[in-house]
């Protein structure tokens, strides 16, 4: 191998090192660094999490029912759910604020506060 | 030489990309400053509630003050509170006499109700002449039926069941909306038939957002938006002149389009979709959703989903069940008798079908 060769390699490895951290940082930037989750179980704030941290979160009822909580990428979203209709778990995720994610009956709600506006003002079901 | 050039070339690229990155942030910050001072000070709001219809419920609006916004959704919350409890098939309330208590009551003795209440079954009755029994609010033996094969689906899918047609055709003798007598003079409701229950499920939501937002509209409120559970209707629009925005819910949950129609809704404007995808069982990896057609006893399996645009939204609510439980011919047919109300149809393979008013609409 060349002298040349190393450098092409390590030009083209930090380059994808930069698209990269370029990628994360745009990410950052189009999610509002102060939005974050609310979950509420009957009508209680149970927990925040902020929008831009990833993670999983399983939310348990006295009841033996559960749902989990992923945060990912900016945006949140039920990965899985112990209720037999699976509508949270159908729904998309969501990252505009006021979006929210409804599981009836477990009583949870999980919305979007302070992030980006939505141009859509309601969506029918 | 050549692998130099290379190599400075991609690094051009690359920082052309972070510049074009940063000036596109740039940019539509300003974008977004710039329509924040254009709503003029009054900010918007959204307040979601879970305790109504057994669904969710979202108002939207925009207000100078978070007090002053919470306290005009609480008059509309409040109000529906009120038809959720008078329109309840399933619960008792403390006091209140409820389309359940008329139920319990079949056969027995007439029930004095609210005239809120008469009011929704008389229109569930003109309801039903209007779409030749295609929605029959007094259809509750056999959607009860339904329900309860469903509940037990889901809680135990591997054990899931369809009803048999005999069951379903024998309750089927007992759904006639001419045995539900209303007495205005003395306020009654009486179930003629003691086998007959009545199930307003598709048209008590719709119609309970209309008297709801017209409620709010004799209060002076202005630039709100109310959801309740896909029934969509708006009194004025946004605050900076713009109108509100709803889009049709995608019924392929799977697919990355959230969305598959989105448009501006005018003042009082109506918009409702009926669809398979939200509540349904499987039975022997077939789904079966909670739109029982009349005429089959069994769920409507024609379209993936069937929206309406209409200037009341217990119209709406009405109809979308109805067109549901059609052809498309006869839907098409259907629709065309009534003015400012039009339609659109998703076919189970996603393609759409609209009236002409609806495409002009979403334009």
């Amino acid at each position: 191998m060349k002298r040349n060769d190393v450098i092409l390699i390590a030009c083209l490895l930090i380059i994808c090192g930069l698209l990269f951290a370029g990628m994360k940082f745009w990410q950052k930037r189009n999610t509002d660094a102060d939005a974050y989750v609310e979950v509420k179980v009957d009508g209680e704030v149970y927990a925040t999490y902020p929008l831009n941290e990833d993670r999983v979160e399983r939310i348990e009822y006295d009841n033996g029912c559960y749902n989990v909580l992923e945060i990912k990428d900016g945006k949140a979203n039920v990965t899985e759910a112990s209720c037999p209709d699976q509508i949270c778990v159908r729904h998309k995720a969501i990252h505009y604020s006021d979006e929210t994610i409804v599981c009836l009956p477990n009583k949870l709600t999980i919305t979007v506060v302070g992030g980006n506006q939505n141009q859509i003002d309601a969506t029918t079901n | 030489m050549k692998k130099k050039l290379i190599s400075c070339f991609l690094i051009i690229i690359f920082i052309a990309f972070i510049a074009f990155i940063l000036i596109k942030n740039h940019i539509s910050g300003d974008l977004q400053r710039q329509l924040q001072s254009i709503s003029g000070g009054a900010d918007k709001y959204t307040s979601t509630s879970i305790d109504l219809f057994d669904t969710k419920t979202d108002i939207v609006g925009y207000s100078d003050s978070e007090e002053q916004f919470a306290k005009d959704s609480k008059v509309i919350i409040d109000k529906l509170t009120y038809y959720n409890r008078i329109y309840d098939i399933y619960n008792d309330y403390e006091g209140v006499n409820n389309v359940k208590t008329i139920n319990d009551n079949a056969g027995v003795t007439p029930v004095k109700v609210d005239k809120e209440l008469i009011d929704m079954l008389k229109f569930g009755k003109q309801m039903y002449y209007e779409t030749d029994g295609r929605i029959n609010i007094a259809m509750g033996s056999v959607l009860s039926i339904w329900h309860n094969y469903r509940e037990a689906g889901l809680d135990n899918p591997k054990e899931a069941k369809l009803p048999s047609k005999e069951e379903l055709e024998d309750a089927a003798e007992h759904t006639n909306i001419e045995d539900m007598v209303i007495d205005e003079k003395a306020s009654t409701v009486f179930l003629k038939d003691e086998r007959m229950s009545l199930d307003v499920g598709a048209v008590a939501k719709g119609y309970a957002v209309q008297q709801a937002l017209d409620y709010a509209r004799s209060k002076g409120m202005d630039n709100i938006l109310l959801n309740v559970g896909g029934n969509i209707s708006c009194i004025g629009g946004r605050t900076d002149g713009s109108k509100f925005m709803v889009a049709i819910q995608n019924p392929d949950l799977e697919s990355d389009e959230p969305y598959v129609e989105a448009f501006e809704i005018e003042d009082g404007e109506c918009v409702v979709s009926s669809g398979d995808y939200q509540r349904y069982y499987e039975v022997d990896g077939k789904k079966y959703c909670h739109i029982i057609n009349p005429d089959t006893l069994f769920p409507s399996d024609e379209f993936a989903q069937v929206s309406i645009l209409a200037k009341d939204s217990g119209v709406a609510d009405g109809f979308s069940t109805a067109l549901f439980n059609m052809s498309l011919e006869d839907g098409k047919e259907f629709i065309a008798g009534y003015k400012n109300v039009e339609a659109m149809w998703v076919m189970p393979d996603g393609s759409k079908v609209y009236t002409q008013g609806f495409k002009d609409y979403i334009k």
